[in-house]
């Protein structure tokens, strides 16, 4: 018996987040814009949660009470920004990437929020600072919780404007590579019982990589 | 043929056990965390199909529930290390630790009901506060009522070896006398009394369901408390079915092992066994109170 499943068995019993799903499950789709020089300048993040998320946040703020899963054009109003203020240190759950370089993003701004098919889809949009000439190494834009409370699926194609010389391709996490990951953060963890369970999220994250034509 | 059967019980306690330990039960994780989003989806559906007043919408929430109950108990669970625990340590019946577990099921869906019904109906708590206050306070004092029945455990299986040795100590011992000495197994099966019992199943009702809270504030928040409070007691229901079956096993792994050996020892190896299970039981609440608090 290696380690890790003795891990796993342990927090089986014991209920640690190394066993945690995530309780609200997130519709990702990524919309990666570039400005007029061929920089790449920001990031569309689409949310649609699930059901009993949407149901719950609905029901939170006491809206369609006739419950035929529309909103009035006030209440749709009212919803609007009900995810984008954040607290203070709150990531968002997106992270850019240039090659192994992370890049900063900004707050929130733009967002939309719609109610349809019993879902809430909000929308948003995040700057980066500063905006990025692309060379040989892509732009990878991750979607994850570090704490995996939230679980963040790319869903549709990938979109790309501003350029057409560019391609996005949606990955998914390696789970041989994320496992393994897993295994040495736990490891870390077993030499020291004071630290926190680490945010593993980000190796089992989803997410988007660009690559462009080389800019002349 | 009997005795053959009750061996059979700890090799398949055993083998379950290492293939729990050596990740054999990875599928079922994943099982589970799949299942999870279905689920949510499926509670949400019935839950507004109850809300339109649809036919067939409450049982279809009960049914949801029950697979919701099921599938979170085959998971991780502190129910289960309690009723495996105390099954191992103590020679209680099988049928009264079937009835105990589902009594516990029963109570932890009561206790998320009355909590619930009192925080936020009538406190006016929020989502937020009601899950706040369960687990900063509620899944603690469960934790310490399970460590009370894992030290319980312990401090009777110290205190029979105790008795043992002391008996040895005391007169010159005739193994022909014809009478045992140290307590009999009847004398510790007599010992299964109401307050261990209660401290069981308050340890483990005391620890609510996230699952069951969140659907009792949505209901009530929709106006559809009862069907909520229903499908809390089907989610117990469900639950219920793995921890009776854990009680199951414990019952028949203990048995196997007594019945292994002659006759005589039963009573001496007894006081191992709760010594054991209680330590087991100790540590593990111990580590999930390191967690909660």
């Amino acid at each position: 018996m290696n380690r890790r499943s003795m891990i796993i068995a342990l927090s089986t019993v014991l209920g640690t987040p190394a066993n945690a799903h995530p309780h609200i499950f997130v519709d990702t789709q990524l919309e990666i814009s570039f400005n007029t020089t061929g920089e790449a300048e920001g990031v569309r993040i689409t949310w649609t949660y699930d059901d009993l998320t949407s149901l719950q946040f609905i029901a939170d703020r006491g809206m369609d009470e006739d419950f035929d899963g529309k909103l009035t054009p006030t209440e749709t109003t009212a919803l609007s920004g009900f995810d984008m203020h954040w607290d203070e240190g709150y990531p968002g759950d997106t992270f850019a990437l240039n090659g192994a370089v992370p890049l900063q993003l900004s707050g929130p701004s733009d967002w939309t929020a719609a109610y349809a098919d019993a879902k809430i889809t909000t929308s948003h949009f995040r700057r980066l600072i500063p905006p990025v000439a692309l060379g040989s190494d892509p732009l990878v834009i991750q979607v994850y919780d570090p704490s995996l409370y939230s679980g963040y699926y790319i869903v549709g194609e990938p979109k790309v404007t501003g350029r057409s010389d560019c391609n996005a391709q949606i990955q998914r996490p390696d789970m041989k590579a994320a496992n393994e990951k897993l295994d040495a953060a736990i490891a870390a963890l077993l030499g020291d019982v004071e630290n926190e369970f680490p945010a593993l999220g980000a190796i089992f994250a989803e997410g988007v990589r660009v690559t462009c034509a080389a800019h002349s | 043929m009997r005795r053959a059967l009750l061996v059979l019980g700890v090799v398949l306690a055993v083998s379950l056990l290492i293939l729990w330990l050596s990740g054999g039960f990875a599928a079922l994780q994943a099982w589970i965390l799949a299942g999870q989003r279905e689920i949510q989806n499926a509670l949400a559906s019935a839950v507004r199909k109850i809300k339109r007043a649809q036919p067939g919408a409450l049982t279809a929430l009960l049914t949801v529930c029950f697979s919701y109950g099921f599938l979170h108990a085959a998971g991780p669970g502190h129910g289960k290390v309690v009723i495996g625990g105390f099954g191992l340590g103590r020679r209680v019946p099988l049928l009264t630790l079937s009835a105990i577990s589902l009594a516990a099921s029963l109570a932890q869906a009561a206790v998320a009901v009355g909590f619930v019904y009192t925080g936020v109906a009538l406190l006016g708590w929020t989502r937020e506060q009601a899950h706040g206050v369960a687990d900063d306070i509620m899944a603690p004092v469960g934790t310490i009522a399970i460590i009370g029945v894992g030290m319980w455990l312990m401090w009777r299986g110290v205190r029979g070896l105790h008795r043992q040795t002391q008996d040895h100590s005391g007169h010159v011992h005739d193994e022909h006398c014809g009478h045992a000495h140290g307590p009999t197994v009847e004398d510790l099966d007599n010992l299964t009394g109401w307050r261990d019992v209660a401290a069981l199943i308050a340890g483990i009702a005391m620890r609510p369901c996230s699952g069951a809270l969140f659907l009792l504030i949505l209901t009530w928040q929709l106006g559809i408390g009862l069907a909520g409070v229903a499908g809390v007691f089907a989610m117990g229901l469900g639950t219920a079915i793995v921890t009776v079956t854990v009680a199951g096993l414990a019952v028949w792994t203990r048995e196997g092992a007594l019945a292994s050996l002659p006759g005589q020892s039963i009573a001496r190896v007894l006081p191992w066994f709760e010594v054991l299970a209680g330590a087991l039981v100790t540590v593990i609440a111990l580590s999930l109170l390191v967690q909660v608090i």
